[in-house]
C-alpha cells in the first residue's frame, strides 16, 4: 500500500517537474520576445521621432516659401479674393457673360488645344 | 507511518516518549511545508504583478524630455538618439591599422591628431567622436577594432532652425534647459508636462505651445524685410490672441541658431520683446484715454487747448504734429497730441494715474512662461511733471509685450488676460480673467483705434477688408541720458477685426532710417505701419478672419485695379 502510494508520488514528482520545467521554459521564451518586442518598439518610437523631425525640417515654412517663389506663379491671396458661398450666384446665368463669338478670341479654349 | 514507528518501539514508556517526539517533530515539519505552500501560492498564483522589475527599471532613463509642439502639432524641438563613439587605447594591439581604417571609415578625422590622442601614454578613455549617425555607428561597430565602443546619448535638435528661437530656447550639452520654454519646463521640472500624461511609459507628452508657426514665419519673414528696408538696427513682432491672451507669434530680430553647439550670443540677439525694457512713446496715449474715459473725467465730444505749449515747473510739452488749436479728444488720439494727452492725465490727477497704471499692470514686471523678462523702468517719484509725460510713454519703459498685452485688455471688451506661450482654450482664459476697465471704455477706444487707421498717423496700415485699428509711435531713444534727436524706437500697436478685435498685433523697429520711398521721414507711420499692414495682409487669411468690406472700401478697391490696370 506504502509502496504504491510512494510509487504514485514519484510519478507525480516527475510529472509535475517536468511540467514546471516546461512552463518555464516557455516563460523565457516569452520573456525573450517581450524583450524583443519592447526593443523593436523603441526602435521604431525612435525612427518615428526622427522621421517626425525631419517632417518638420522639411515642411519649414521658411524653405516651403522659397521653394514656392521659384517654383510656382502664385501671389499671396489678397482680401478681395475671399468670397463666401452666399456671394455666389445661386444658378447658372441663361446666357454666358462673355460671349466668345463677341470677342473673337478663346483662351481658354486655346490653352485646352495646345495641351492636346 | 504510525505502523512503522510501532515496530520499532517495543517499550511502553519510551514508546509513548518516541511517538510524541515524532508527533511533535512531524507537526513542526507539516507547519513549515504548509509555510512554504503558503508563500508559493501567494507568489505564483495571487500576486501575479511583481512590483516592477528593479533590475530593468535600473537601466531605463530616467524620464525623457518632451518635445515641444506648436498650436497645430507641429514639433519644434525632440530628441534624437545619437551614438558617440570612444576607445581604450590600452586595448588597441595594432595602432596603424586601427587609425587607418577608422580615418578610412570617417573621412572627417584627423589621422595625425587620432593618432596622437591614442598614442598619447596613460590614457584609458578617449572620446574618437561624439554625436555621431546610426550608419557611422554600425560602420565602425562593424570595423571590429578591439578597445572601440560607443555609448548612446541623447541630443535636442530644433528642427524648424531659427525660427521661433527665442520662445522655444535651448538646452545645454546635458540637455538641461537653460533658456525660454525649455528652461520653463525644467524649472518646473521636465516631470512637469511629461507626468501630465503617461508616468508609467518611457514617452512623455509633448509641451503644446500657443505658437502658430505659419504665422510665425510669416511675422519673422516681414520684420525681417523690413529690417533691411529700413536699415533697423533691430525689429520685433508679436501676434497675441486677444480673447485668450495666447501669443501666436514673437519675432525678436536678429534671431541665432539653436542648432549650432557654439552659440556665442551678442545682447542684439536676445529676447528684445520680453527681457528689454523700451519707452513706448505715443502707443501709451492710449492707456490714457482709456484712464480719462474710465474715471469720467473726459468723453469722446471733450476738447483740449493745444494752441500753446504746455508749461510744467522748467520743463515744456509741445507736440510733433502741431496743430496749434482747440482739439476734440478723437483729434488728440489722431493727431497724437502731446499736449492734449498731458492734460488728460493732469485732469485724473497724479494718484488716480498711478493708480491706474497699476491696474492694468504697467507697474510690475510681466511675467510668462519665458524666464527672461525684464522689471519696468519707472519714474523715481511720480509728480505732476511725471505724470504728464508718462501720459504719452515718455519716463517709463516697460517690456514690449506688456504693452501690447495691456493694450489688447482695453479693447478685448476690458478684461486683463495674462499673456501666455502654452496654448489656452477660452474657459481657461476665463477664469483667469478679471476686469479692469468699464466695457463701455472699451467700446470708445475701439472707436478710437480704428479711427486712427481710417484717417490718422496709422493709415498706411488699413489693409482693406480686415478692419485695422491701431496706435503708432516714435519714441526718441535716450543716448546718455538725454533724448536723441535723430535716433528713435518706430512701434505700433494695433487689433483687427477692430469691430469685435480678436488678434492684436505689435510692430517694432529700433533706429529705423529714412528712405527716399519714406520721403524723409522716420517716424512708425512710414516704416512700422505698412510692415503690420503686410503681417495681417498675410496673416488675416490663415487665421480665419472673414473680410468684410464696405461700400468705400469696394470703391476704393476698383480704383486700385484700375491703377494697376493702366500701370500694367
Amino acid at each position: 500500500m506504502v509502496k504504491i502510494f510512494n510509487a504514485v508520488l514519484v510519478v507525480c514528482l516527475l510529472v509535475s517537474a517536468f511540467f514546471l520545467y516546461s512552463l518555464e521554459h516557455s516563460t523565457r521564451g516569452l520573456e525573450r520576445q517581450i524583450a524583443k518586442m519592447k526593443n523593436g518598439i523603441s526602435t521604431e518610437r525612435e525612427a518615428i521621432k526622427l522621421l517626425n523631425a525631419e517632417w518638420s525640417s522639411l515642411t519649414r515654412p521658411e524653405r516651403l516659401q522659397k521653394l514656392a517663389e521659384e517654383q510656382l506663379k502664385l501671389q499671396s491671396i489678397t482680401a478681395s479674393q475671399i468670397v463666401t458661398l452666399a456671394d455666389l450666384p445661386s444658378k447658372i446665368p441663361d446666357q454666358p457673360l462673355v460671349k466668345l463669338n463677341d470677342q473673337g478670341t478663346d483662351p481658354i479654349g486655346a490653352i485646352l488645344e495646345k495641351m492636346q | 507511518m504510525e505502523n512503522s514507528v510501532e515496530l520499532h518501539t517495543p517499550k511502553g514508556t519510551e514508546r509513548l516518549h518516541g511517538q510524541n517526539r515524532i508527533r511533535l517533530l512531524s507537526i513542526v515539519f507539516c507547519g513549515f511545508f504548509l509555510a512554504i505552500a503558503v508563500q508559493l501560492g501567494q507568489l505564483t498564483l495571487i500576486h501575479k504583478t511583481p512590483a516592477a522589475n528593479p533590475e530593468l527599471a535600473a537601466h531605463e532613463t530616467p524620464i525623457p524630455r518632451p518635445d515641444i509642439i506648436d498650436r497645430n502639432g507641429v514639433v519644434m524641438a525632440t530628441d534624437i538618439a545619437v551614438a558617440s563613439l570612444f576607445a581604450d587605447p590600452r586595448k588597441i594591439t595594432d595602432m596603424d591599422e586601427a587609425v587607418e581604417s577608422l580615418t578610412a571609415t570617417m573621412p572627417d578625422l584627423d589621422s595625425k591628431a587620432l593618432r596622437e590622442k591614442l598614442t598619447a601614454p596613460g590614457r584609458a578613455f578617449v572620446w574618437l567622436k561624439r554625436q555621431v549617425s546610426p550608419e557611422e555607428r554600425d560602420a565602425v561597430y562593424n570595423l571590429g577594432i578591439p578597445g572601440v565602443g560607443y555609448v548612446n546619448e541623447r541630443k535636442r535638435v530644433y528642427p524648424l532652425g531659427r525660427l521661433a528661437a527665442h520662445t522655444i530656447g535651448y538646452v545645454d550639452v546635458d540637455t538641461h534647459g537653460i533658456a525660454g520654454i525649455e528652461k520653463f519646463l525644467d524649472d518646473q521640472g521636465a516631470l512637469y508636462t511629461a507626468s501630465l500624461s503617461e508616468p508609467e511609459t518611457s514617452t512623455s507628452a509633448p509641451a503644446q505651445l500657443a505658437m502658430d508657426m505659419r504665422i510665425q514665419h510669416a511675422v519673422t519673414d516681414e520684420v525681417s524685410k523690413a529690417v533691411i528696408k529700413y536699415k533697423a538696427k533691430s525689429g520685433g513682432g508679436i501676434i497675441l490672441d486677444t480673447e485668450t491672451g495666447e501669443i501666436l507669434a514673437l519675432a525678436s530680430l536678429p534671431d541665432y541658431n539653436p542648432n549650432a553647439d557654439d552659440k556665442r550670443l551678442t545682447s542684439d540677439q536676445q529676447n528684445k520683446l520680453t527681457s528689454g525694457v523700451y519707452e513706448l512713446g505715443s502707443v501709451i496715449k492710449a492707456v490714457t484715454f482709456a484712464m480719462a474715459f474710465d474715471y469720467g473725467t473726459a468723453s469722446l465730444t471733450s476738447t483740449y487747448d493745444t494752441r500753446s505749449n504746455l508749461v510744467i515747473g522748467n520743463a515744456r510739452i509741445s507736440d510733433f504734429h502741431a496743430q496749434r488749436r482747440v482739439l476734440t479728444v478723437p483729434e488728440v488720439f489722431t493727431n497724437s497730441s502731446n499736449i492734449g494727452t498731458a492734460k488728460m492725465a493732469l485732469q485724473v490727477g497724479v494718484e488716480n494715474h498711478v493708480e491706474f497704471l497699476r491696474r492694468v499692470g504697467l507697474l510690475d514686471r510681466l511675467v510668462t512662461e519665458v524666464p527672461e523678462s525684464a522689471k519696468p523702468l519707472l519714474p523715481k517719484h511720480w509728480s505732476k511733471l511725471a505724470s504728464a509725460t508718462a501720459a504719452f510713454g515718455h519716463g517709463f519703459a516697460v517690456q514690449p509685450l506688456q504693452g501690447l498685452s495691456v493694450i489688447s485688455d482695453l479693447i478685448n471688451g476690458g478684461m486683463s488676460i495674462p499673456p501666455t506661450f502654452l496654448k489656452r482654450t477660452k474657459e481657461e482664459a476665463d477664469v483667469l480673467a478679471h476686469r479692469v476697465v468699464k466695457p463701455e471704455t472699451s467700446e470708445k477706444m475701439r472707436y478710437l483705434f480704428r479711427l486712427n487707421v481710417e484717417e490718422g498717423t496709422a493709415s498706411k496700415a488699413d489693409v482693406l477688408g480686415y478692419r485695422v485699428g491701431g496706435k503708432t509711435g516714435t519714441a526718441e531713444k535716450v543716448i546718455h541720458g538725454r533724448y536723441s534727436k535723430d535716433k528713435s524706437l518706430a512701434t505700433f500697436i494695433g487689433a483687427f477685426p477692430m469691430d469685435h478685435p480678436k488678434y492684436a498685433i505689435f510692430v517694432m523697429l529700433d533706429e529705423p532710417q529714412a528712405t527716399p520711398e519714406t520721403y524723409g521721414f522716420a517716424t512708425a507711420g512710414w516704416n512700422a505701419v505698412p510692415t503690420a499692414s503686410k503681417i495681417i495682409e498675410r496673416i488675416a487669411p490663415l487665421l480665419g478672419v472673414t473680410p468684410v468690406f464696405t461700400a468705400e472700401d469696394l470703391a476704393k478697391l476698383a480704383k486700385l485695379a484700375k491703377t494697376t490696370k493702366k500701370n500694367g
